[in-house]
């Protein structure tokens, strides 16, 4: 089992990072009715386990005790019948699934669940708590049409069935799902929180950790915990014991990626953009969200090359064709051709510079 | 079998010219008349010849560029459609070009000549477009040479309700197919003897199979690719196939495909093939105007002019438009004349205006709709070729734009005529630019190529409002597509400022195609692997699984990361080179 999911806490209390926010969910459940709720942040912050915990909290052991499996309905939409398959994680009293695996029919995905679970409500022994809980993953990347029939289901069978949403960026859920919700945004750890886990893993696995490593791996994790926890298992496996001023390697993909943004810098042609698109797709391929491709091209390296040469001016102009076509990958469909704009205009910006400056 | 076929075929035959005998008697005579070797060829073969000249006049696949003057086809006048009755009867008439006749000729001689040894290739295969004259080449070839053309004459379809009604009476519903079938194995076993036999004069034979069966599905694909294979292995008898060409464009279209396969599966097993390519538009001019000559129709030049170019190479088409023309010149005159009703004879008068007069006039009145292919279109909107001489730079439309945003004009039609034309897909078009126009975006010009995929990425944006709703039932979702597509095209042609110049390209298969399924199938592992690897105590974010646990887990498994992309790395190189559907675009 890899650390991330060994030292995951199990239960509310046992929560190292965001310790207020557990209590407060905590207090929540003990004392009354839970209301639907949304988790949102970055990744790595820890929202599935705070998910994890509050369930345990709920139903006590119970929770724990999940089984996976491969499930297929049939959907029956007006004329036709649809066939989905999607896997899901289940105890009895929980269902988590991620519907947007089933692509643009995730519509009838959280219909037909949503009113399977609400016609066997459960019934406590104290018959009070009589409600099931759904979990649903990447909630924003949900179609409209899915969000707008999760809106409705959500109300009709309210009495019955709880919802926890969990995604990344709150901004792509509907104001409508979003004010139906309790919405509890999970912060990134800071490094210092990082560090205080880490170190915690060290010494439940009885580790040495060297001065500052662990400060290292903090910095180098970019403020994900499950980042950081896996870097700290590969370092592990790599050399042992740890030196101060062992190299925490990048994860392959990151590496590539620098390699494209180097690629840019060194030579701005069609030819050299042809070819970074052959890299992009490589990293398609193996299934790198676009998004964090762009993201990571931009961050780690050219604003970081950049720094060096350019004046403020230019890289507030990058960063606003970034965001401009990161914008539009979201909306389109593509992805390919709007990093290969922004690779495109980047190049552009970047030889305009440079013949103005080098002549 | 065969005998029996070939009996009910000329049975089938008899009626019919009993049936027509006022159309085909004076033309026969004319032929007789006019023609040496045609009267040479009826006396070689007799009656039941032209009664299977006339068969093939049934047939529709014929095209026809001369004709003969006779008296005699006065009479025949108002009955006829010109198609049949100016047919070619001399080899100078013939529209196709001289070198394809030449080849077929050839073939001819040698599969005569040699028949006695019966070592050698048996099949042609004459392909090309509908309309460019296969089979009035070897008819008219055949005839020359003197040679009896026994013609596979498809059964006549059964429709349903056929069916059920001979169901019931006991007889057993055979598809065109199994008949096929059953001709193409008794033509192998026994050759067609028939003809000796009943007529007594031993004249040579080929067999023309201008009717392939519709295959439809893979199975049925499959059988009738090895019953020709078969076909031209062991048959005795020369033979012709014809295949008609279908237009590239719909390529989609299953029916095309599985000809073509035919067509390479027969070349492969050793068919000589000729293609014949779409009649130039000089040939067909001159054969309209002997027509006209002819039939003393009151044609200008300039109105065959138009037809010719607007027959796109189909000469039947334009003699069927010539036809109608002047069947109904009144009807026309009107309909050209509608913008000055005040002229009468004279077109001269005004040409210019004449001339776009029909342009819009005629061209839609009788004009084919063109077609292009895909790989066509896209090779106009990647080659971006544009007016470089007489330009007038003081156009009024022109300044109102900077010069900076001003381009020359196009050497095309506009983009979206020449997209509607190619029946593209606006998605599949948009891939196809995109993965194939950095090829054309000269060196350095980073700016263009910034331009063109901006504009590139906008068209995906158009495009993307489908998903969802992937049903296309609604016309109002056809607007973002055909949008989508105008912006894609345009953005290329305008992006582009500089073009390369002409080189010889390859038009790639959109990568992008593969990288979708290659990434889908390694999602599906992510996900397995998910299952599997945390026994299901979570469910990670396949994003998550993708950037964080995966690499993790290859390094816990002691693989070191360089090889992770190497291996990636050989996985596109086998996918590069599965590109197979590449196709050639020179200069157009």
């Amino acid at each position: 089992m890899l650390w991330v999911d060994k030292y995951r806490p199990k239960s509310l209390d046992k929560v190292i990072v965001h310790e207020d926010i557990a209590q407060n969910l905590k207090k929540l459940v003990t004392e009354q009715d839970c209301p639907h709720l949304l988790f949102y942040g970055p990744s790595g912050s820890g929202k599935k386990t705070l998910i994890m915990a509050l369930l345990k909290q709920i139903y006590g052991a119970s929770a724990e005790k999940v089984k996976v499996e491969n499930r297929a309905w049939k959907v029956d939409a007006g004329s036709r019948t649809i066939d989905l398959e999607l896997t899901t994680l289940s105890s009895t009293n929980h269902v988590e699934l991620t519907p947007s695996d089933a692509g643009f029919q995730d519509r009838y995905i959280v219909q037909e669940i949503i009113k399977e679970m609400a016609k066997n409500r459960p019934i406590d022994t104290k018959g009070k708590k009589g409600y099931k809980v759904l979990v649903l993953n990447e909630v924003d990347k949900l179609s409209r049409e899915a969000q707008h029939s999760l809106r409705r289901t959500m109300e009709k069978y309210s009495s019955s069935c709880r919802l926890i949403l969990c995604c990344n960026s709150s901004s792509k859920v509907t104001e409508a799902i979003k004010s139906r919700c309790l919405n509890v945004r999970i912060n990134a750890p800071s490094q210092e929180e990082i560090v205080k886990v880490l170190e915690f893993v060290a010494k439940k696995e009885s580790l040495q950790l060297p001065q500052g490593f662990a400060a290292r791996i903090a910095e180098k994790s970019n403020r994900s915990l499950r980042r950081a926890i896996l870097s700290l298992e590969t370092c592990r496996v790599q050399n042992y014991p740890f030196t101060g001023n062992q190299v925490i390697s990048p994860m392959d993909w990151e590496e590539y990626v620098a390699e494209i943004a180097t690629d840019m810098m060194k030579e701005q042609s069609p030819k050299k953009l042809f070819q970074v698109r052959g890299k992009v797709y490589e990293l398609l391929v193996n299934c790198i969200p676009p998004e964090v491709i762009l993201k990571f091209m931009l961050s780690q390296r050219l604003l970081h090359e950049l720094l060096k040469k350019l004046d403020s001016e230019l890289k507030l102009e990058v960063c606003h064709w970034a965001a401009y076509y990161e914008h539009r990958m979201r909306l389109g469909q593509k992805a390919i051709f709007h990093i290969e704009a922004f690779v495109a205009k980047f190049m552009s910006i970047y030889k305009n510079f440079l013949i103005s400056t080098f002549g | 079998m065969l005998d029996k076929k070939l009996l009910s075929l000329e049975d089938d035959d008899n009626l019919r010219s009993s049936r027509s005998n006022t159309k085909s008697k004076p033309r026969s005579s004319a032929a007789t008349t006019t023609n040496p070797r045609a009267s040479k060829r009826a006396r070689l073969s007799g009656a039941s010849l032209v009664d299977k000249i006339r068969l093939s006049f049934e047939d529709f696949d014929e095209a026809l560029s001369g004709f003969k003057v006779s008296s005699g086809y006065e009479r025949s006048k108002n009955t006829d459609l010109w198609v049949d009755k100016y047919r070619p009867r001399t080899l100078e008439e013939l529209a196709v070009h001289k070198k394809k006749v030449e080849q077929v000729k050839l073939w001819f001689e040698e599969s005569l000549d040699f028949s006695k040894d019966g070592l050698r290739n048996n099949v042609l295969l004459v392909t090309g477009q509908a309309g460019v004259g296969k089979s009035a080449t070897i008819h008219l070839i055949a005839s020359i040479l003197g040679v009896t053309v026994y013609e596979w004459n498809a059964p006549i379809p059964t429709i349903w309700q056929e069916h059920v009604h001979n169901s019931s009476s006991g007889l057993k519903y055979t598809s065109k197919l199994d008949e096929f079938e059953n001709f193409v194995e008794s033509t192998r076993k026994y050759g067609v003897m028939a003809s000796s036999s009943t007529e007594g004069i031993k004249a040579p034979v080929i067999l023309l199979i201008d009717d392939l069966p519709l295959a439809n599905g893979r199975h049925a694909c499959e059988r009738l690719q090895n019953c020709l294979l078969l076909l031209v292995r062991s048959t005795q008898i020369p033979t012709v196939i014809l295949i008609t060409d279908y237009d590239k464009a719909d390529s989609s279209d299953q029916t095309a495909r599985s000809m073509e396969d035919a067509q390479s599966s027969l070349e492969r097993a050793g068919a000589l093939k000729v293609a014949f390519n779409p009649i130039t538009k000089n040939s067909i001019k001159k054969a309209l105007q002997r027509i006209c000559r002819e039939e003393h129709c009151k044609v200008t030049t300039m109105e065959i002019d138009q037809m010719a170019s607007a027959s796109g190479g189909d000469i039947r088409h334009a003699i069927t438009s010539l036809q109608l023309f002047s069947v109904k010149p009144d009807l026309n005159h009107t309909k050209i004349k509608s913008p000055r009703p005040g002229m009468d004879d004279s077109y001269h008068g005004n040409e210019q205006t004449m001339y776009s007069g029909l342009d819009s006039g005629i061209s839609s009145c009788f004009g084919r709709d063109e077609t292009l292919s895909l790989f066509h279109a896209l090779g106009k909107f990647l080659h971006n070729k544009r007016e470089t001489d007489n330009v007038i730079v003081s156009d009024c439309s022109n300044s109102l734009v900077h010069d900076e945003f001003a381009r020359l004009p196009l050497k095309m039609d506009a983009p979206e005529k020449v997209l509607s034309q190619a029946h593209g897909q606006a998605g599949r078009v948009v891939d196809f630019l995109h993965e194939n126009v950095l090829d054309f975006v000269s060196e350095g010009a980073i700016e263009d190529a910034w331009c063109v995929s901006s504009y590139l990425a906008d068209a995906d944006l158009l495009l993307a409002d489908l998903r969802g709703k992937m049903s296309g039932h609604n016309k109002t979702e056809d607007v973002p597509q055909s949008a989508g597509a105008s912006v894609a095209v345009r953005g290329v042609l305008y992006g582009n400022k500089q073009p390369c110049s002409s080189r010889w390209h390859v038009i790639r298969k959109p990568k992008l195609w593969q990288v979708e399924q290659s990434s889908m199938q390694t999602k599906k592992n992510l996900r397995e692997q998910r299952n599997i690897s945390y026994e299901g105590s979570r469910v990670a974010d396949i994003s998550v699984m993708a950037t964080e646990y995966s690499p993790v887990l290859k390094w816990l498994s002691y693989r070191a990361s360089p090889d992770a992309f190497a291996g990636m790395g050989e996985e596109t190189d086998e996918e590069e080179s599965e590109i197979s559907e590449d196709d050639e675009i020179q200069d157009w």
